[in-house]
């Protein structure tokens, strides 16, 4: 290589990671007054657009919840933007599930956003969400059902149900319902998410005394789930628990199905998902979920949200992006509130949110700042969700 | 550029030379996550909290508790590990680095999947000074006699091994560098993000780290840095120009990436100048580095340097050499000639070392090569070059020759750290005596050319002054005039006699037939692995077992006749 393209080489990088020193800073989109308005409510006035960050995980490993998210917020805001007086400058970024992208994203939002919205996994969350904290920018979590999240500061909130919210709930009515008194549960243990899941289902079945006969670990990255359900059979439980994502509910429930199991199979959030319908066919029948939303509401908003949804982006919603959809309500009604897109405006008033209605039910933020709506344990009928309470 | 992006390039970076420190010694290890999970878990479990005895404290505790648990873990994974190479080397490592995160997420103490918490302590200055003294270590090494140990290894271990270089220790002790490298990483890692979680050290983590060195230039020692940088800086740099998030980003990331390793094959590291050690213009100046630099006597004239009593080796059913008797006295000029495949390199290997013998005694300077290791017996005084050049490509003449110089020269790395006065001297004493070395051999004007890059004739010579520089009280020479002209090879006899005229015990394979009469004192003729005839050349000539060799042997040239070249 001669000197010349050398040369050009090492300017490029050089250019290349000036240009990264010189990014921030000159846009700050939070300053000024415009982002009070006047007003309340439906007649609240605010001249600015709001500027809303999302930080979710369109990439990397979690790239198809955060994907349905994405899907969600751009609904919402484009809705949002149809109403009279406030509009939102929605901008989606990609922490590649990384917490490396996730620091320096939400870095980046604290400097110009009003809210956060994100991270998509709770373990992103806790590496991300004290900088939004240290920096007073409120962040409202969408998808985190870790233990712990709201408790990292006065800023975090969340509009999604903890674990510890949905699933005694489960257990309970799936008790009523099957009549359950012993159980095999069976969990991945190499996810923050199914893991903390699999706590809760472990001291919910506890207290409702249901015998637990067995429990059996497995991998998030497992397909072939034959042995351990062979297993599970073996010890003729009145159903199978399971705290696993989607992309494990699907073999399993087909393969125990194949199997011959009969039994009720129980999952959690990471159940609630149309896939698993339409993956796994007839196999799904019979598998209860227990979720933060319910698909088969008839209530006014969500029937309009399952259309919309579908005439946008051409399929059916999952949970996720739901989720991100209600955030984006729930964001709405605190800005609208005080009729200010500031950030200890937003605050003061995300924290007095009350039976709000959104796509998830009436929703309000309790005192420990996490959400409080309806739950929902389904069951798979004629293949899709029915409500079982 | 925000906080954030500051401390990943830092540890990015400090990750990257963990590999680096594997890299220079040609080793490929994807443990490093593994080091840097348990460093971090360990030195999060152990260390005092922050807020009881305060946030630098508590760090210091930690780094120090992380950098011996990744030491350590290097040591435990290092020792049965140690003698794979390549690809297996990498495997192997990697099965450690998964097993560590199973482990981990399995334990209780760790929290498991869902992490542990720990508090933010690490500020951008705090990364970056810890990224600085590992670049501080690093530079100081690449220059030092033991970082040319690593490169030497690194470049091609047999000849590493036959200048003395013991290759298990060093190789070892770079596995333990990167052990303690990336339990620094694992460790400030914890103390930025807050959540340390299993996962953050998985499979990709590892390869992360191996691009950022291999992009930067794994053989300089700026190189992870740089590559840390660039690997760092790409998604700012197509966030803050607005490309769309998704997957467009990574996209471009990989194709940026493809292009830099297609056009950049020695890594952005290319781009600097290359520092390398420089002749003394005068080699005059300094004349005390004439003196032998080994404080090891020769052997006194007359005294058995070599005595091979009954040494077989077998391949199989195949004998390569039966039943060889042989005595060298010191400072006699023995000639090893025979036909093709007569086992006159399989005799020179157990010789030096390189390959045990099937039976029979052998004792050389007082070692018991094939039983004792090459390097020992290198430092015995035992120097060689080899039938096919086994130069370090890549290192220039000069350094070549510092390298043969391993065995006479003082370690330098530790005090090169401290800046110690001695270590500088000690060096240029070295550089001027290998810069002799380089002179008497004919290549004073080449010492900074890459020994890859020089005519095939010159290569030969490096080697021969490579293996002077060491030294040694028996040089074994195995057809040094191969692919020489007959005005190099005549240049080549003078230097052998001038050697043998210092008293030097000179072992010589050779097929230019009219050098090994003129050079040598004593002849031993090999044929199928026996030999054949013994005695001075004149006796060799009238040898009639000898021409029947020649005549019945595929190399038709009875010894004697006066062609210059045989081949």
């Amino acid at each position: 290589m001669n000197t010349t393209v050398k040369t050009l080489a090492l300017a490029g990088s050089l250019a290349l990671i000036l240009s990264a020193c010189g990014e921030s800073g000159d846009d700050n989109a939070s300053g000024g007054g415009e982002l009070a308005g006047s007003g309340s409510g439906d007649s609240c006035v605010i001249e600015a657009p709001v500027p809303v960050g999302a930080a979710l995980s369109l990439t990397g490993a979690a790239a198809s919840y955060g994907e349905s998210q994405r899907k969600g917020l751009e609904l919402a805001a484009e809705q949002l933007a149809e109403q009279e007086g406030v509009t939102y400058e929605l901008t989606v970024e990609d922490d590649a599930t990384d917490p490396r992208q996730g620091i320096t994203v939400f870095e980046q939002f604290a400097e110009d956003q009003s809210v956060i919205i994100g991270p998509t996994l709770s373990n992103g969350a806790f590496q991300a969400q004290p900088i939004a904290q240290e920096a007073g920018v409120p962040v409202v979590a969408i998808s985190n059902t870790a233990s712990g999240i709201t408790e990292q500061g006065d800023y975090i909130f969340r509009v999604s149900l903890t674990e510890a919210q949905v699933i005694p709930q489960t257990v309970e009515i799936s008790k009523e319902e099957f009549g359950l008194e012993k159980v095999v549960v069976m969990y991945s243990n190499d996810d923050a998410f199914t893991e903390s899941g699999y706590d809760v289902f472990a001291s919910a079945l506890e207290e409702q005394g249901v015998e637990v006969l067995d429990t059996l670990t497995f991998s998030k990255a497992d397909t072939d789930f034959r042995a351990l359900l062979t297993e599970a059979r073996a010890a003729e439980p009145d159903a199978i628990v399971v705290s696993g994502l989607i992309e494990a509910a699907i073999p399993l429930v087909t393969q125990a199905r194949e199997l011959g199991i009969e039994v009720p199979i129980i999952g959690g959030n990471g159940f609630n998902n149309p896939q698993l319908m339409s993956e796994t066919g007839d196999a799904a029948e019979g598998v209860v979920v227990g979720a933060a939303w319910n698909s088969a509401s008839e209530g006014e908003l969500n029937t309009a949200f399952l259309a919309d949804f579908e005439e946008k982006f051409g399929h059916q919603p999952d949970q996720f992006a739901a989720q991100a959809y209600a955030g984006m309500t729930v964001i709405d009604h605190a800005v609208r509130a005080g009729c200010s897109g500031e950030r200890e405006a937003i605050k003061e008033n995300l924290g007095a949110v009350s039976d709000v209605e959104t796509v998830l039910g009436t929703l309000s933020i309790n005192a420990d700042r996490d959400a409080e709506h309806p739950a929902v344990v389904q069951v798979v009928e004629g293949g899709s969700f029915t409500p079982l309470n | 550029m925000s906080e954030s992006v500051l401390v990943f390039i830092a540890l990015n970076a400090i990750l990257a030379y963990s590999f680096y420190a594997v890299l220079v010694a040609g080793q490929l290890s994807l443990g490093q996550a593994g080091f840097a999970a348990l460093g971090g878990f360990t030195a999060a479990a152990l260390a005092p909290a922050p807020s009881e005895v305060g946030d630098l404290p508590a760090l210091l505790v930690a780094v120090v508790i992380g950098m011996v648990v990744g030491a350590l873990a290097a040591v435990v994974l290092g020792l049965p590990t140690m003698h794979l190479r390549g690809v297996f080397l990498a495997i192997a490592t990697l099965g450690f680095a998964e097993a560590v995160r199973i482990l981990l997420i399995n334990a209780e103490w760790t929290g498991g999947a869902n992490g542990m918490s720990v508090t933010k302590v690490v500020t951008p200055v705090i990364a970056w000074v810890c990224l600085a003294l590992v670049a501080y270590w690093f530079w100081r090494q690449g220059p030092s006699s033991y970082g040319r140990a690593l490169a030497a290894i690194r470049e091609d271990e047999l000849a590493a091994r036959a200048m003395g270089i013991d290759v298990g220790r060093h190789r070892l002790s770079a596995f333990v560098t990167a052990g303690a490298v990336a339990g620094l990483y694992g460790v400030l890692w914890a103390y930025y993000v807050r959540l340390l979680a299993p996962e953050d050290f998985d499979f990709a983590r590892a390869i992360d780290g191996l691009v950022m060195a291999v992009v930067g230039g794994s053989t300089v020692w700026l190189g992870p840095l740089l590559g840390g940088a660039f690997m760092t800086s790409v998604p700012e740099v197509l966030r803050s120009i607005g490309v769309e998030a998704g997957w467009i980003r990574p996209f471009i990331s990989s194709a940026l990436l493809l292009v830099v390793i297609i056009f950049l094959p020695g890594g952005l590291g290319s781009l600097l100048p290359r520092v390398g050690a420089r002749a003394p213009a005068d080699l005059a100046e300094g004349g005390e580095g004439l003196a032998p630099r080994s404080g090891r006597a020769l052997p006194s004239p007359g005294e058995t340097v070599v005595r091979v009593s009954g040494g077989n080796k077998d391949y199989g059913g195949v004998h390569a050499v039966r039943d060889v008797d042989l005595t060298i006295a010191s400072g006699e000029v023995v000639g090893l000639i025979g036909p093709n495949g007569a086992g006159k390199t399989t005799l020179v290997n157990m010789i030096s070392g390189l390959v045990p013998p099937s039976s029979g005694t052998f004792e050389v300077l007082g070692t018991t090569p094939g039983r004792t290791a090459v390097h020992k017996v290198a430092q015995a005084g035992v120097s060689r070059t080899f039938q096919h050049s086994k130069l370090f490509p890549r290192l220039s003449a000069l350094e070549n020759v510092l390298v043969g110089a391993h065995v006479v020269s003082r370690p330098t790395f530790l005090r090169r750290l401290l800046w110690l006065p001695g270590a500088r001297r000690d060096e240029s004493q070295v550089v001027v005596h290998a810069a002799r070395c380089l002179e008497r051999a004919g290549l004073g004007d080449r010492s900074r050319e890459d020994a890859g890059s020089l005519s095939y004739g010159d290569q030969r010579r490096l080697e021969i002054a490579r293996a002077l520089a060491a030294e040694p009280s028996l040089l074994i020479l195995d057809e040094p005039a191969a692919g020489m002209n007959h005005v190099e090879a005549d240049a080549l006899s003078r230097l052998i006699g001038s050697l043998a005229a210092e008293g030097l015990t000179i072992l010589l394979i050779e097929h230019n037939v009219g050098m090994v009469m003129r050079t040598c004192d004593r002849i031993v003729v090999l044929n199928f692995g026996e030999v054949i005839a013994a005695g001075t050349p004149e006796e060799i000539v009238n040898d009639p077992a000898v021409v029947e060799a020649y005549l019945g042997g595929d190399d038709a040239t009875p010894p004697g006749t006066e062609t210059e070249e045989v081949r």
